[in-house]
C-alpha cells in the first residue's frame, strides 16, 4: 500500500483496516504522533490529510485518500512553523504529550479560519484534551500564530 | 376526488401519479415515519437553528449537547471551527464497531440543513415541514424517498454500530412508508 507522509512516498505492507496511527508509529517509526484514547475523544493522534486535521486512530490506512502530514513534517528545527514558534514563545507545553496533536489541530484550524476570535479558537481546540491544563496558553498561542501568519 | 385532493396539497407531484392510498393509511405511514425522524439516530443531527449536534438516546444517558464544544457553523460541516470529519472520518469501508468511538460513513459527516429542524419537534410540525418544498429541499415525496435511497449518511441510522440503538423499522420500510405517505397526498394530522 502506498502512502505519502511528509512529502516522502512509502510502500507499507499492512492490513487495510489498521489505523493510520499504528502505521505511522509502529511501521514507519514516526512516534511524534501520540496514542491517547483510541476513540477520537482526546485529539493526541491528530495528523493532516491534505491539510485537514484527522484523528489518525480513527482512520483506517486503507481509507487514506490524500497526502499525510505529521508533527515531524510540519517544520524543521531550522524553520519552525509559525504555530510551533508561537507555542515556544508562549511556553505552552508542560508534559508535552498532547502538544503535537494540539499543534496539528491549530495549524489545520488556521488554514481554514485565518483570523479567528476567541470563541472560534475555543470551539476548534476543545476536542484536544490537555491533562496539564495548558488551555489558556494554547488560546494565546493560536492568537499569536494567527497574527504572525497574517503578517501583523 | 382523491386525485384532486392530492394535487391541491402537492403541486410538485406528478399529475400522472395514481393516488391509491387512503388518507388513513397515509397517516399511519406518517406515524411510522415520525418514529424514525424523531429517533436520536436522526434527530440528534437535525437541530435546526442550533449548530450544536445533540447527544440523546439510550446509549447517551442524560440528553445533552455534543461534547467537546462542537459547533457545525453555518457550513453545517464544522468548517468554521473543527470539521466534523476530523473525528467522524470519511471512510469507504466505514467501521463502527467500537462503542463510544466517533461514527463514520463514506461521506462527509455533517448536520442537516437549518430548515430540517426535527430535534424536539412535534409530529405535526415535522409533517408540515417535510411536505413543504420551501423547507424540504424542494422535493416531492418520491424525491424524498430517492434522497433516502442515495444518501449514505442516512443509511447509517439503521447500522450505527457500537452500543448505539438503530432507528426503528428499516431503511427499506422507511422508504416504502414515504412512498405510501406521498401516494396518499402527504397527509398530516393538522389537515
Amino acid at each position: 500500500m502506498k502512502l505519502t507522509v511528509n512529502g516522502t512516498d512509502f510502500d507499507v505492507d499492512v492490513a487495510e483496516e489498521m489505523p493510520l496511527l499504528w502505521v505511522l508509529r509502529d511501521t514507519l517509526g514516526m512516534t511524534g504522533t501520540k496514542y491517547g484514547c483510541g476513540i477520537a475523544q482526546c485529539g493526541a493522534c491528530t495528523v493532516h490529510v491534505d491539510g485537514i486535521a484527522v484523528r489518525s486512530c480513527q482512520l483506517a490506512v486503507g481509507d487514506v485518500d490524500g497526502d499525510i502530514t505529521t508533527i515531524e513534517g510540519l517544520g524543521s528545527a531550522e524553520a519552525l512553523h509559525a504555530v510551533q514558534t508561537a507555542w515556544i514563545e508562549h511556553q505552552v507545553a508542560q508534559c508535552g504529550y498532547c502538544q503535537g496533536g494540539q499543534i496539528m489541530q491549530a495549524v489545520s484550524f488556521l488554514n481554514l479560519v485565518p483570523d479567528p476570535d476567541e470563541e472560534a479558537i475555543d470551539a476548534a481546540m476543545s476536542g484536544n484534551l490537555c491533562r496539564c491544563g495548558t488551555y489558556p496558553r494554547i488560546r494565546a498561542a493560536v492568537k499569536a500564530a494567527a497574527r504572525s501568519l497574517n503578517g501583523a | 376526488m382523491r386525485l384532486g385532493f392530492a394535487i391541491c396539497l402537492l403541486p410538485g407531484m406528478a399529475l400522472a401519479q395514481q393516488v391509491t392510498v387512503s388518507p388513513e393509511d397515509g397517516l399511519a405511514a406518517w406515524d411510522r415515519i415520525f418514529e424514525v425522524v424523531s429517533h436520536p439516530r436522526c434527530s440528534n443531527c437535525h437541530t435546526g437553528p442550533s449548530d450544536r449536534p445533540m447527544w440523546s438516546g439510550p446509549s447517551y444517558g442524560q440528553t445533552r449537547v455534543h461534547g467537546m464544544n462542537v459547533r457545525a457553523g453555518e457550513s453545517r460541516i464544522g468548517a468554521e471551527y473543527i470539521p466534523c470529519r476530523t473525528c467522524h472520518v470519511t471512510a469507504e469501508n466505514a467501521r463502527n464497531e467500537t462503542p463510544h468511538a466517533a461514527p463514520q460513513v463514506a461521506d462527509a459527516w455533517r448536520l442537516a440543513p437549518v430548515e430540517a429542524h426535527w430535534f424536539g419537534q412535534s409530529s405535526e410540525t415535522i409533517c408540515e415541514q417535510l411536505r413543504d418544498p420551501e423547507r424540504n429541499g424542494d422535493r416531492t415525496a418520491e424525491e424524498l424517498a430517492e434522497h433516502l435511497d442515495h444518501d449514505v449518511i442516512l443509511h447509517w441510522a439503521w447500522t450505527p454500530g457500537g452500543t448505539r440503538e438503530p432507528a426503528p423499522y428499516s431503511l427499506e420500510i422507511h422508504i416504502r412508508d414515504l412512498r405510501i405517505w406521498g401516494n396518499a397526498g402527504q397527509p398530516c394530522a393538522t389537515d
